[in-house]
């Protein structure tokens, strides 16, 4: 049984559709990281799927790189919502209103 | 390839050794709050590096505009310009924290932070390739996050920065899903090969080839503060240290609009001309949701930000028309120009204000001008050139902006109403800078006169000069924006 190229991307869009959804329906900070990372995955898996049916790595080399970018990212991500919870022992996004206008 | 001796390479040197030694330095010394030292150090960083970026203009070193390269950097006109216009950004960052930052805690990190967020703006502008686009993108947004959020114990800094980030996070993931795209229908991360491969793709294939420059326009549309995504851009610039405001509002915008043009501008010249009517009305938009909600706003650092996205959409009035007519780019590049500085010196001010005065209710800024009047007046010329009013900076870039579009209406026919829009809103804006400038100077009882600070009066002293100078003798900026522009056609293939 072979891969075709359709099913990668075809899984990745769905990925992409899940990320999407979690963004706009969850307000619990670290659902909403989660929903991002999904997002940059589907988006690995594109590039992977794509550099195995080309003749060079390209789309591997630059996975690589964004995986490594996106564990950057939520390093200080991760850090900045434990400054939150430390303040408001909450991390639900709804509940920060200092800022409005 | 590119030589050592090029403009990007060597600012990665300088600004990269600089900012990776200043944490390192303040560990061995043992000691916090040395706050001038490290400043000192920054700022001389800067100037090496915006002196070296004008050595290679003056001698000659720069290719003029070469959009496309086979290398991952190109060492042009183009990315010179950006990297003169953020630099200076970068710079007035550093002298305005010299007083803000005293007696806060970790400096070091702090300056070491802001080189290194300036590295990712400028490698932005000089990368020809996908894969160097991204990386450099990621090393400007990923430090500005953590200085947004610098001020630990203030509650607003920390919300501005979860807003910030969770939306810079959103926009960095679906600029690499674009990229992913684009990868796969061209089979190449190099912004002249995908371009190119645009141009020959299969007709089945063109809905793909949209939704990868949709994705590109929504990623960087995020850091732009274009109108359907700038709701975290208020709440972050009032929340964040007025500083990096200034970093965030002159620079890193700035950089999403070279990203901008390095890649939509020139595919949207491949794939369907029709794009260029979604950048207009998006442009509209911007302006007019920034203006209108600017008039409404109490605090200063919001009605700012409000300002901020007004001033993109004036950007983009540009790119929309530039297939239509060369003064387009042209426009827009010097708007760029002008915006670093006027936005920055505003921010500046507002810098200024927070640190002596602790306000940035407008209510509470009467008679300001008698309180601190160098302050106030650099803010004054700074929120009169956003407006446009001659003979400042601002103005010349407004013209040569609406003249373009009035320009294309010989081959589009709703290039004219842009610079319609363009000049409604103008006038709207100098609606709500006239009533702040009222409440400065012609409310209040008579206040004593404060001290301000030395290193934000240098700011606005060197701002006015420069808003005032370039408002009075134009020429060496516009031939500077002519030479910088480029000229797109589909004949600079690689």
């Amino acid at each position: 049984m072979t891969n075709e190229l359709i099913d990668f991307v075809l899984v990745s869009i769905a990925l992409l559709g899940i990320g999407i959804y979690g963004l706009s329906v969850k307000r619990n900070a670290i659902r909403m990281l989660f929903s991002i990372e999904i997002i940059i995955n589907a988006a690995n898996l594109n590039l992977v799927a794509f550099g195995r049916f080309l003749p060079h790595s390209g789309g591997q080399t630059l996975a690589l790189f964004s995986i490594a970018i996106a564990a950057a990212e939520v390093a200080v991500g991760l850090s900045l919502i434990i400054v939150a919870y430390r303040m408001y022992q909450n991390i639900d996004i709804a509940d920060f209103r200092n800022l409005k206008g | 390839m590119l030589e050592l001796s090029s403009t990007p390479l060597v600012i990665i040197a300088i600004l990269g050794t600089v900012g990776v030694l200043l944490p390192i330095i303040s560990i061995a010394r043992k000691e916090k709050g040395s706050n001038s030292f490290y400043a000192v150090i920054a700022f001389s960083a800067l100037i090496v590096s915006i002196g070296y970026v004008a050595y290679q203009f003056i001698s000659d070193n720069i290719l003029p505009s070469a959009l496309f390269s086979k290398d991952v950097l190109v060492d042009d006109a183009f990315g010179g310009f950006f990297a003169i216009a953020m630099l200076i950004v970068a710079i007035f960052t550093t002298v305005g924290s010299f007083n803000y930052m005293r007696k806060k805690n970790y400096p070091a990190v702090y300056y070491s932070l802001i080189l290194l967020s300036t590295i990712g703006m400028v490698l932005v502008a000089y990368s020809t390739d996908l894969v160097m686009l991204f990386v450099a993108w990621e090393l400007m947004s990923i430090p500005t996050y953590v200085l947004v959020g610098f001020i630990k114990k203030n509650p607003s800094s920390n919300e501005a920065a979860l807003k910030y980030f969770l939306f810079g996070a959103l926009s960095s993931a679906i600029i690499v899903y674009g990229i992913s795209l684009s990868y796969g229908l061209t089979g190449s991360t190099n912004i002249g090969e995908v371009i190119h491969g645009y141009a020959t793709l299969d007709a089945s294939l063109l809905p793909l080839a949209l939704l990868s420059v949709g994705m590109f326009i929504a990623g960087f549309g995020f850091k732009m503060g274009l109108v359907p995504f700038h709701q975290w851009l208020p709440d972050t610039y009032e929340g964040s240290p007025p500083t990096i405001t200034t970093l965030l509002a002159a620079g890193t915008k700035k950089a999403g609009f070279a990203a901008t043009i390095r890649v939509i501008v020139l595919g949207m010249v491949v794939l369907n001309l029709d794009w260029t009517l979604a950048l207009g009305i998006i442009a509209v938009m911007t302006m007019t949701i920034g203006n209108i909600a600017a008039i409404m706003q109490k605090n200063l650092a919001r009605m700012l930000a409000y300002s901020s996205i007004a001033h993109a959409g004036y950007i983009l009035i540009g790119l929309a028309i530039s297939p239509y007519s060369t003064l387009g780019l042209q426009g827009s590049l010097y708007q760029i120009m002008n915006h670093s500085v006027m936005k920055g010196a505003a921010f500046i001010a507002v810098t200024g204000i927070v640190t002596t005065l602790a306000v940035t209710n407008i209510d509470k800024l009467k008679g300001l001008g008698r309180r601190m009047p160098i302050t106030s007046l650099g803010l004054v010329i700074s929120l009169f050139a956003l407006a446009g009013v001659p003979p400042l900076a601002g103005f010349w870039s407004k013209i040569v902006l609406f003249g373009g579009a009035l320009d294309a209406g010989s081959t589009i026919w709703w290039a004219p109403w842009l610079a319609i829009a363009g000049v409604l809103n103008s006038a709207l804006s100098l609606a709500y800078y006239g009533w702040l400038t009222r409440k400065m100077y012609f409310e209040g009882e008579t206040e004593k006169r404060v001290s301000e600070p030395k290193s934000v009066i240098a700011i606005m002293i060197f701002s006015m000069i420069f808003l005032v100078g370039f408002g009075i003798y134009p020429d060496p900026i516009i031939k500077f924006v002519e030479f910088a522009a480029p000229t797109l056609s589909l004949d600079i293939m690689p």
